[in-house]
């Protein structure tokens, strides 16, 4: 899913081995075109051209123009506002006022400051296999959104992954609002042989949910997967619904569950779903879809919680644990080597 | 956030009031509010910077018109590419024809298709449905029990793995209807047989029109993926749905640029009446956080102060229950209390925020403890006695806690605007007004 953005930053470095070369020449810096791909060597350049050739006390002024073209990138990257705001002055304080050599590397005292930034907002993975084995059983995972991020979907795969890993499994049906959705569960239930418990439609989630514990106590379950409806966080009698689940089901996990291609709006609703009911880790669905993969830094920034898992296609297995040094790393990385 | 960004955006455009020739500092400050409040709703990069180029050139370019001010002639301007970037509103005839829906997963299709033949039921079409996502388990008990609810034929079989034998199968089925909405399973743009797939379907049906439903909340990956789409089978308009979130809805917009068409439906909220056609005014003030940019552009002198809330009154301290009755109920037509504050001219002054903090169930509760109230308590809220109160509660429904909140809250809301009044210090409503033409 970072490609886009991978490609984006690796033209940075490209760019900037390229100036790096050419040092002593000041036109270093062709004159590109407008083109958004084409903008980053650019950049680069003139960064590392203030850094070297001009500059040994790096000046805000000096690198204004060039971190207001990276924060385009960013934000065509789908990277929400007020988090490129902060991983720019981040970079700029990183930069500014540092006192650099000539000869000193531009390459890493960029790259630095960029990993410093990215790693900033992403945080730490969340593993969710040590997780239970390290926790009292059954452990009660509750997964909350909004409608059509791919609750439903990302519980079954979920299941699929910790049954893989050795674990038992539950899943509560507590989706009993939206058509079709018990159905949807069950045969998802059904294909991977996960025992699953639900009522009628219309029916009280919480008491559907509070059913499932049961049952895991009972049974000697690893692991409850509670499924939810999705809901607007700012419908208050929704939100009002999920916090009584909470209450009745004391999930030891809650896990906010969003997608990959949304875009500032990511923002706002992780920040009010972390509000009403808390949320301990994140999976972003859809990875597959956005091949830049800015939600993903935006929601692990605001929500301020690790990133779970990553979504990346229809089937069951298509989820993986994230883990942000590797991503950055990958991000960073220079070019196919 | 968005709010702030509506307010530095009026307080760009005050900055033009009152010149007489346009000035090139203020216009770039405007055009970069402008810019960042675009951003934040998601509208694509490069839209942002072709609109904000068009509205600096030709704001600095064009002749203000003779009697316009400066100000209403930038503003003009700012209206005019607001509406030129969210376009018309697509067509919709009431006449036989195929819909394909088309659009990627859980942006909503399956809910929109229902939406759609009950909007098409209403008008008196006779309307059906299929259901070809041979993919989603449930998909089709879904869209089945959607559309049992409302009378509305639905064909597919879960059993069926090709959605085209389903298509086929369907159409011969259903035969003589006259609007036949086609639902399809959820596809992005990197999935090159699911697009192969919708090719087919378009070919088969031969549909009349291939609506893109798109998420609100959709961002930059908008373009790219309308632009997919489009190729693949030349979509015909866009449905924004799940603008009952907070999103604004502007990924939409790239969608709409992307492939030439018009939003010709939203959908704001889970049951199936929530379908509204696309009007351009209201999703722009919706973009941008602030009022109502077209009344602000049209009328220039005349007051806002038409017999739903008397602002005078207000302003003198003379706020009432019956006034936050009224703005109750006009909180439907408006908007939450906060944009109705916005329309009224306060300037920049700031309310405090819990003020606004009431959630719309408890508008709606608030509504009926006031409804059980006698006119004289509505008119001197000052009268309320426990046993009153103890009256109001049982009339209403509401425990005397309840009625105690509300008095609470009109007591907070009646000091807030007193501040107000205070913060204008020499109050003249009149030259208030007119300082701030309306905004």
């Amino acid at each position: 899913m970072f490609d886009g953005l991978r490609a984006k930053l690796q033209k940075i470095q490209g760019g900037l081995s390229q100036s790096i070369e050419s040092a002593s020449e000041k036109e270093a810096i062709p004159p590109t075109s407008s083109g958004g791909t084409e903008k980053n060597p650019t950049i680069l350049g003139k960064v590392k051209v203030l850094l070297t050739d001009r500059e040994f006390l790096v000046d805000e002024k000096d690198i204004r123009e060039p971190l207001f073209e990276l924060e385009m990138v960013l934000l065509e990257n789908d990277v929400a506002l007020p988090v490129t705001d902060e991983i720019i002055s981040h970079i700029r304080k990183d930069l500014t006022g540092s006192r650099r050599k000539i000869g000193e590397s531009v390459d890493s005292i960029v790259t630095s400051a960029l990993r410093g930034a990215l790693l900033d907002v992403l945080g730490e993975g969340f593993d969710l296999v040590s997780y239970l084995s390290s926790h009292e059983k059954p452990v009660k995972i509750l997964f909350t959104g909004v409608n059509g991020t791919g609750k439903t979907t990302t519980v079954a795969k979920v299941g699929s992954f910790l049954k893989k890993n050795g674990f038992s499994v539950v899943i509560g049906a507590g989706d009993t609002f939206r058509a079709g959705a018990l159905e949807q569960i069950d045969v998802h239930a059904q294909r991977l042989g996960i025992k699953i418990i639900q009522h009628q439609a219309g029916g009280d989630p919480s008491a559907v949910l509070y059913d499932t514990v049961q049952y895991a106590e009972a049974h000697h379950i690893d692991a409850v997967l509670a499924d939810t409806a999705g809901r607007f966080h700012n419908r208050v009698n929704l939100m009002n619904q999920l916090d009584k689940i909470r209450r009745v089901m004391k999930p030891d996990l809650i896990v906010y569950v969003d997608e990959a291609v949304a875009g500032n709006d990511a923002v706002v609703r992780a920040h009010e779903f972390e509000k009403a009911v808390g949320a301990d880790a994140v999976v972003l669905t859809k990875a597959d879809m956005d091949p830049k993969g800015g939600a993903a830094i935006s929601i692990a920034h605001t929500i301020g919680k690790p990133l779970m898992f990553l979504g990346i296609g229809q089937g069951y297995d298509d989820l993986v644990p994230f883990s942000p040094d590797q991503v950055v790393g990958d991000l960073l990385a220079e070019e196919a080597r | 956030m968005i709010d702030r960004l509506g307010t530095s955006l009026k307080d760009a455009l005050k900055k033009l009031a009152g010149k007489t020739v346009v000035d090139r500092a203020a216009v770039e400050e405007l055009v970069k509010d402008l810019q960042r409040a675009l951003l934040q709703a998601d509208v694509n990069v490069k839209l942002v910077m072709q609109i904000s180029q068009a509205i600096k050139t030709r704001s600095l370019e064009e002749e203000p018109p003779k009697g316009m001010s400066v100000r209403e002639h930038v503003l003009r301007i700012v209206y005019q590419e607001l509406v030129r970037l969210v376009g018309s509103s697509g067509e919709v005839r009431l006449e036989p024809q195929r819909i394909l829906m088309a659009g990627l997963q859980g942006s909503g299709k399956t809910t929109t298709t229902a939406k759609l033949a009950r909007y098409f039921q209403r008008k008196g079409m006779k309307t059906a449905v299929i259901c070809a996502d041979t993919f989603r388990p449930g998909a089709y008990d879904q869209l089945s029990t959607l559309c049992g609810k409302i009378n509305i034929a639905c064909y597919g079989d879960p059993n069926q793995t090709d959605a085209r034998i389903i298509v086929r199968d369907g159409l011969k089925t259903l035969g003589s209807v006259e609007v036949v909405i086609i639902d399809t399973q959820g596809r992005h743009a990197l999935e090159d047989d699911l697009i192969q797939e919708i090719v087919d379907l378009n070919l088969l049906t031969r549909a009349t029109h291939r609506w893109l439903v798109i998420d609100a909340a959709l961002g930059q990956q908008a373009r790219d993926q309308a632009r997919r789409f489009h190729e693949a089978i030349s979509i015909d308009g866009v449905i924004i749905t799940k603008m009952d979130g907070t999103a604004k809805g502007g990924g939409a917009l790239s969608a709409v640029s992307e492939t030439q068409s018009g939003i010709v439906f939203i959908g704001s909220g889970e049951t199936i009446e929530d379908l509204e056609r696309f009007e351009p005014d209201s999703f722009i003030s919706r973009l941008l956080g602030m009022g109502d940019l077209k009344a602000l552009v049209e009328r220039a002198q005349e007051t806002v102060t038409d017999g739903e809330i008397d602002v005078n009154a207000m302003m003198r301290g003379k706020f009432t229950l019956r006034d936050m009755y009224k703005q109750l109920e006009a909180l439907n037509k408006m908007g939450p209390l906060k944009q109705i504050m916005s329309m009224i001219p306060l300037g920049n002054v700031d309310l405090p925020g819990d003020v606004y903090d009431v959630t719309s169930a408890k508008m709606s509760r608030y509504r009926y403890i006031m409804d059980s109230m006698t006119g004289t308590e509505l008119d001197d809220p000052s009268v309320l006695s426990s046993s009153r109160i103890q009256r109001i509660a049982s009339g209403s429904g509401s425990s005397p806690e309840e009625v105690r909140e509300l008095i609470k809250y009109y007591k907070n809301m009646k000091r807030a605007l007193k501040g107000v009044r205070g913060a204008g210090g020499k109050f003249n409503m009149q030259r208030m007004m007119k300082r701030f033409g309306g905004m």
